[in-house]
């Protein structure tokens, strides 16, 4: 019943709360309390500018993203696009499996990894394609429901809501490198081009109608405030707890998965580690079985190529090549004994990064060429919004880009 | 467009931001990479494009088409341009890698590649004959594309096509079919929402003609799913007899005889002899579908017995056809499920099955496939599965 109503906003927003996501955030409040707080505020303002926009394209064209890209732009911006798109969710892909690793070896130990990650990549695999993906969408969503874990370990932690509350509101900044590196990571992880690929085909193949606006803007703000809701409480949580204790979680530390999961002992009392587990597992499914179809969705129909998760290897050999590499690759990698796992989790914010200042203005174009939008065009309040939105977010990944290359720049002070 | 393959009439030039329409004529030569004019750049004959033009770079390049031979809908990659006769043609588009690695200059080196390997990089290309457009221009007046190519295919076809297109191409198609066409087409569509989608976006005038061209049972499916007050609108307009038709069916809950059944069917009077049951056939000119059995009735409808074309044609033409019906005939009452209703039909191998009432009148017919198409779980390679 409630699951009826759940739309393409919420969706997209439940499945960025994924591995990357989760361990963001958590990283986020171990490291400095409750100080990152107001930096969801501005990315919930941002996501909001962005997946409003790719929502309103796919509900009055009822195309998706990369068909409008090809359509208006031409080959060569789309052949980019498609290339970084596919390169960010392939690294993002692995990522979700190294999450599912991490689950399985809180679980049942430390080689449970390696049985763990190959047969959650056929799982997806068979489920998506030969299974009812709509069922298991629905059932991994109504799991989420496991991060109201953190909203009660949040208050049962008794942080100072004074401080929390001060947080939220004010910001804080320190230009240290730490600090700055867990900040690209949050917008990083939290406002990813995939969201706005997917929300977009999402909207559009629900074939809804240009009067029916009003409630896909609900449902994409709904989806957001879920979104940084339980990312607001992990932090919290994880600050409340892990900070308070002065425990040092070192993201290389293969220990670093059950120090973050203190976070919930508060309520889970010694199952902290296992409930921590199995939110993590979830997400990191939910993600794993989205991401790939998704971009091979995307990249198929930019180039006009047979698609659809019934068609035959026959018909549509590319769609299930490119679908299959993407699982392949994000289960492999996640597989090696010794996989950097700081480097794979920060990789997807990389090229997800570099993506993002190409992606907007393309994104920001379309909403306003009236002859793809007709009357639903961005007005100029909302052009200037937008507008703030993609210089923040190139200025972030300006500075994170000259952080990789320049590590000296940051720790001058 | 009346020939096959159009002429190519002006180009738009771009420099210094101005935007210039030229007539075609001013070009001297041109190929892949280059484009020479006869004139100097101030002199250019200007070209004013009629609504009747095509404009390449915007409505063909890059943007779905429907590939008339493959019956299906896919993207430009490429233009193919060809010198007859002193004129430019466009004579086909390249819909494969090849066309797309020339657009961002790799042709040359996949070339090499594909032939240091041993393996044939063939071109797709569609000749322009089998090429039908989708992509309208919104920019001005709404110029609907003729879709002339597209409505000459089967409706099974085109409505699987339609199914790859978005919302607003796919009412472009539908407005461009004439309303038996589009009704057809719209009864292939298996998803009522999509069904409905597609009316929506339509006229609620030339959307209640096509919902007449349609059989009511259809119609009264399709009707449930959409809004009320949408439904309601549509029911308005059209004409009552067949308003009245689908009305009652509305009526009927679903899972019922009385909701799967048509009432397009074939009665006559039991006073009538064989020649006067022909004649009044004539008359009614029935749909292929609804004219398996003719059933005979009082001046009550009720069902007294049930004829075959055969039977009709064989008999002497002054008998009476109540002295040669068949008398038991098998019914099901409106509130049979379908279950009961594909048992019937299964076991006395009808191709349809008359629906009653508790006092024996005739309402309808369930016909064998709309029964089927209930009880049979989702038809192999029938309705799209959905990811999203």
């Amino acid at each position: 019943m409630l699951l009826a109503v759940v739309g393409p906003g919420i969706i997209t927003g439940n499945v960025d709360n994924d591995a990357t996501g989760i361990t963001g955030y958590a990283l986020a409040g171990s490291h400095f309390g409750y100080e990152l707080l107001w930096l969801l505020v501005v990315t919930a303002i941002c996501l909001v500018a962005i997946q409003s926009m790719v929502a309103r394209m796919g509900t009055v064209t009822g195309k998706g993203l990369s068909d409008l890209i090809r359509e208006r732009f031409g080959i060569a911006p789309t052949l980019w696009v498609m290339i970084f798109l596919f390169f960010a969710n392939a690294a993002t892909t692995v990522a979700e499996f190294a999450g599912v690793g991490g689950a399985a070896q809180l679980l049942f130990g430390d080689v449970a990894r390696y049985a763990a990650i190959p047969l959650a990549a056929i799982l997806v695999w068979f489920l998506v394609l030969r299974g009812s993906f709509r069922v298991v969408e629905r059932i991994l969503l109504l799991l989420t429901l496991v991060y109201l874990g953190y909203i009660v370990s949040a208050f049962l932690a008794h942080p100072k809501w004074g401080d929390v509350i001060h947080h939220t509101v004010v910001p804080t900044f320190h230009f240290t490198p730490s600090f700055i590196l867990i900040f690209i990571t949050i917008v990083g992880t939290t406002i990813t081009p995939w969201m706005a690929f997917f929300q977009q085909s999402n909207v559009a193949d629900k074939g809804l109608h240009p009067d029916d606006l009003k409630y896909e803007r609900i449902d994409t703000i709904a989806g957001i405030l879920m979104l940084n809701v339980v990312a607001f409480f992990i932090i919290v949580a994880t600050g409340a707890t892990i900070y308070a204790a002065h425990v040092t979680v070192d993201p290389s530390d293969p220990s670093a998965f059950s120090k973050i999961a203190l976070a919930l002992k508060p309520l889970a009392g010694q199952y902290a580690e296992q409930l921590f587990a199995i939110g993590l597992l979830n997400a990191s499914l939910m993600a794993a079985s989205v991401l790939p179809l998704s971009t091979t969705y995307a990249i198929t129909e930019a180039f006009g190529l047979e698609r659809g998760i019934d068609k035959s290897f026959r018909e549509a050999p590319v769609f299930l090549t490119i679908y299959t590499a993407m699982i392949v690759i994000g289960a492999g990698i996640a597989m090696f004994p010794r996989a950097p796992l700081v480097l794979i989790t920060n990789l997807p914010n990389i090229i997800n990064g570099m993506l993002l200042p190409l992606l907007l203005p393309l994104l920001i174009l379309l909403a306003n060429d009236k002859r793809i939008m007709g009357r639903y065009a961005n007005s100029p309040l909302f052009n200037v919004f937008s507008g703030a939105v993609m210089v923040f977010l190139t200025a972030v990944t300006l500075a994170f880009l000259a952080s990789i290359f320049f590590p000296g720049l940051f720790a001058g002070r | 467009m009346t020939e096959p393959f159009p002429k190519v009439t002006g180009v738009i030039l771009k420099n210094n931001r101005k935007v210039r329409s030229l007539d075609w004529a001013v070009v001297r030569s041109w190929d892949n990479k280059e484009l020479s004019l006869k004139v100097d750049a101030a002199s250019l004959q200007p070209h004013s494009r009629a609504d009747t033009e095509l404009w390449l770079a915007r409505q063909i390049l890059d943007k779905q088409i429907v590939d008339m031979d493959g019956r299906r809908v896919v993207r430009v990659n490429d233009l193919q341009l060809s010198q007859v006769e002193g004129s430019t043609l466009v004579i086909g588009v390249d819909i494969g890698s090849r066309g797309l690695a020339r657009r961002v200059g790799l042709e040359g080196l996949g070339r090499r590649v594909t032939a240091a390997i041993g393996l044939d990089w063939p071109q797709k290309l569609i000749s322009w004959e089998a090429v039908d457009p989708v992509k309208t221009d919104v920019s001005s007046v709404k110029l609907r594309i003729a879709h002339t190519k597209l409505a000459k295919l089967h409706p099974a076809d085109i409505a699987d096509i339609v199914n790859e297109l978005s919302p607003d191409d796919r009412s472009a198609v539908f407005a461009a079919l004439d309303d038996e066409k589009a009704a057809d087409t719209l009864e292939e569509i298996d998803e009522p929402q999509m069904q409905a989608s597609i009316l929506e976006r339509l006229d609620v005038e030339r959307a209640s003609d096509i919902l007449e061209a349609m059989a009511p049972d259809e119609v009264a499916d399709l009707l449930a799913d959409m809004p009320r007050e949408r439904a309601q609108q549509l029911l308005q307009k059209m004409e009552e007899d067949e308003a009245g038709d689908v009305e009652e069916l509305l009526a009927y809950r679903e899972d019922t005889a009385g909701g799967l059944m048509t009432t397009e069917y074939v009665a006559v009077l039991h006073t009538l002899t064989a020649a006067e049951a022909i004649e009044r056939l004539r008359e009614l000119e029935p749909d292929a579908e609804s004219v398996y059995y003719v059933y005979v009735t009082d001046e009550e409808e009720h069902l007294l017995g049930v004829l075959s074309l055969r039977d009709l044609i064989v008999a002497k033409p002054e008998t009476k056809i109540r002295d040669f019906m068949i008398k038991n005939v098998i019914s099901v009452r409106l509130d049979a499920g379908p279950r009961e209703v594909a048992e019937v039909t299964s076991k006395y191998n009808l191709l349809a099955v008359p629906v009653v009432d508790e006092h024996n009148r005739i309402h309808g017919i369930v016909t064998v496939d709309d029964v089927m198409e209930r009880v049979m779980p989702a038809r192999a390679g029938g309705r799209r599965r959905r990811i999203f």
